[in-house]
C-alpha cells in the first residue's frame, strides 16, 4: 500500500529513505535509459545510511499501490 | 573499566568498552533498546465530514488509509525529545489529561491532491518539536479530500510499545584479533592497504587485524589464509544508531545513567531490609 514508516525487524526510520531511493533509481532510468546496475543499488543504500539487509529488503521489496487505492474512496 | 568512543555521528556511535563481563554488556544493551524515554504520538483526533480550506472549496475527510492506519503512523514518526519532559503517570492531573510538562500537541491540516508528510504537523507552542525527519510520507490525498487532526504526544519507553525506541541495530561484539602468516598467501597487503588503521601488530612474518573499524576486504581475509583467530571476552565492540529524536551520545549517556538508577534502587531497598 504505502511505505511503512520503520522497518519490521529493527525499527529504523525508512519511510523517506523510501523516497530517496525511489528518485534515484527514476534519475538513472530516465537519464541513462537502463535500470540501474546492482552496484549501483549498493551504493544508493550506503549513501542513504540503510545498512542491515532487514531495512534494505524493507525498500527494495516494496509496491506502492497508494495511488492505484485512491479512486475509490 | 574503560570506554572509548571510535565513531562519532549525530545518529550513529560505535564505542569498545573495555573490562566488563558479557551479562553488564547486555545489560546496557537491553537498556539501549527499550528503557529510554522519548516523544511520540500516542492520541490521535480526527475530524470527520467537510473540511474547508481558505478559498471557501468544501473537502471530504476521506482518505485512501483508514484512520486508524494514520494515527499508527503518526505514532511511529520520530520527534525531538527533551528528557526533562515528565511521563504521565508522574504528572499530579488525572492520566487522561495532559499539560505542558507531559505532553505537546500537534495539528495537521492538509487539502489534496497532495502527499501529506510528518513535516506537516505543526506542534502548538514550541517549534523545538517539530518532527526530525519531515519527509515521511504518511497518506496521499486526491482532489477533493483532506484532513484535519489533532494529536497528543507523550514520554514513554519501547517497552510498552516500538514506537517509543530511541534505538535501533543495537549490537556488540568482542574484540578479535586475527593473525595471518605473512607466507600463506598476498592477500593481507589488500586488507593493510584498504584498511591501515585495522592493523594493530606486525613483524616480518607475521601481521596482526582487528575487526573493530568497518572493513570489507576483512571478510576475504578469514577464508583465505588460515588466520590465528583471538576473542577477547572483556572487551566489547558496541554499535547502535537512533532515529533522530535523541542524539546517539545522549542516548547512551542517558543509558548508563539509568542503569546506575535501577542498581542503586535495588540497593536502596536491601539496605531497609
Amino acid at each position: 500500500m504505502i511505505i511503512p514508516v520503520r522497518c519490521f525487524s529493527c525499527g529504523r526510520v525508512i519511510a523517506s529513505d523510501y523516497v530517496a531511493f525511489v528518485n534515484r533509481v527514476k534519475f538513472i532510468r530516465e537519464n541513462e535509459k537502463r535500470e540501474p546496475t546492482s552496484e549501483e543499488i549498493e551504493n544508493i543504500f550506503d549513501e542513504l545510511g540503510v545498512e542491515r539487509y532487514c531495512c534494505r529488503r524493507m525498500i527494495l521489496s516494496h509496491v506502492d499501490l497508494v495511488d492505484e487505492v485512491i479512486p475509490y474512496d | 573499566m574503560e570506554l572509548n568512543i571510535l565513531e562519532l555521528k549525530e545518529k550513529y556511535i560505535k564505542f569498545e568498552i573495555k573490562g566488563i563481563t558479557p551479562s553488564m554488556a547486555n545489560a546496557l544493551r537491553r537498556t539501549l533498546i527499550n528503557d529510554i524515554p522519548k516523544l511520540a504520538i500516542h492520541k490521535v483526533i480526527f475530524h470527520h465530514g467537510q473540511i474547508r480550506d481558505k478559498n471557501g472549496n468544501v473537502h471530504d475527510s476521506t482518505t485512501p488509509l483508514f484512520d486508524e492506519i494514520i494515527a499508527h503512523r503518526l505514532g511511529l514518526i520520530p520527534l525531538p525529545t527533551d528528557l526533562n519532559m515528565k511521563f504521565r503517570d508522574d504528572c499530579d492531573h488525572p492520566p487522561d489529561e495532559g499539560c505542558p510538562l507531559c505532553t505537546v500537541t500537534y495539528t495537521l491540516n492538509k487539502h489534496g491532491p497532495a502527499t501529506v508528510y510528518s513535516g506537516d504537523l505543526v506542534p502548538h507552542g514550541d517549534q523545538k518539536f517539530r518532527p526530525v525527519d519531515s519527509l515521511i510520507p504518511i497518506v496521499k490525498l486526491k482532489d477533493n479530500q483532506a484532513i484535519l487532526l489533532e494529536a497528543e504526544a507523550i514520554m514513554g519507553t519501547a517497552r510498552e510499545h516500538a514506537k517509543w525506541q530511541v534505538t535501533s541495530g543495537v549490537s556488540y561484539k568482542y574484540h578479535r584479533e586475527i593473525t595471518v602468516k605473512k607466507d600463506d598467501s598476498d592477500y593481507w597487503e589488500e586488507v593493510k592497504n584498504s584498511c591501515p588503521e585495522n592493523v594493530i601488530y606486525e613483524d616480518k612474518d607475521k601481521i596482526t587485524f582487528t575487526d573493530d573499524r568497518k572493513c570489507k576486504a576483512m571478510a576475504k581475509l578469514l577464508s583465505f589464509d588460515n588466520p590465528e583467530i583471538k576473542e577477547d571476552n572483556s572487551w566489547f565492540i558496541f554499535q547502535f544508531e537512533t532515529d533522530g529524536s535523541l542524539s546517539a551520545k545522549d542516548t547512551l549517556d542517558y543509558a548508563l545513567r539509568r542503569l546506575q538508577e535501577r542498581f542503586s534502587k535495588i540497593r536502596e531497598s536491601a539496605a531497609i531490609s
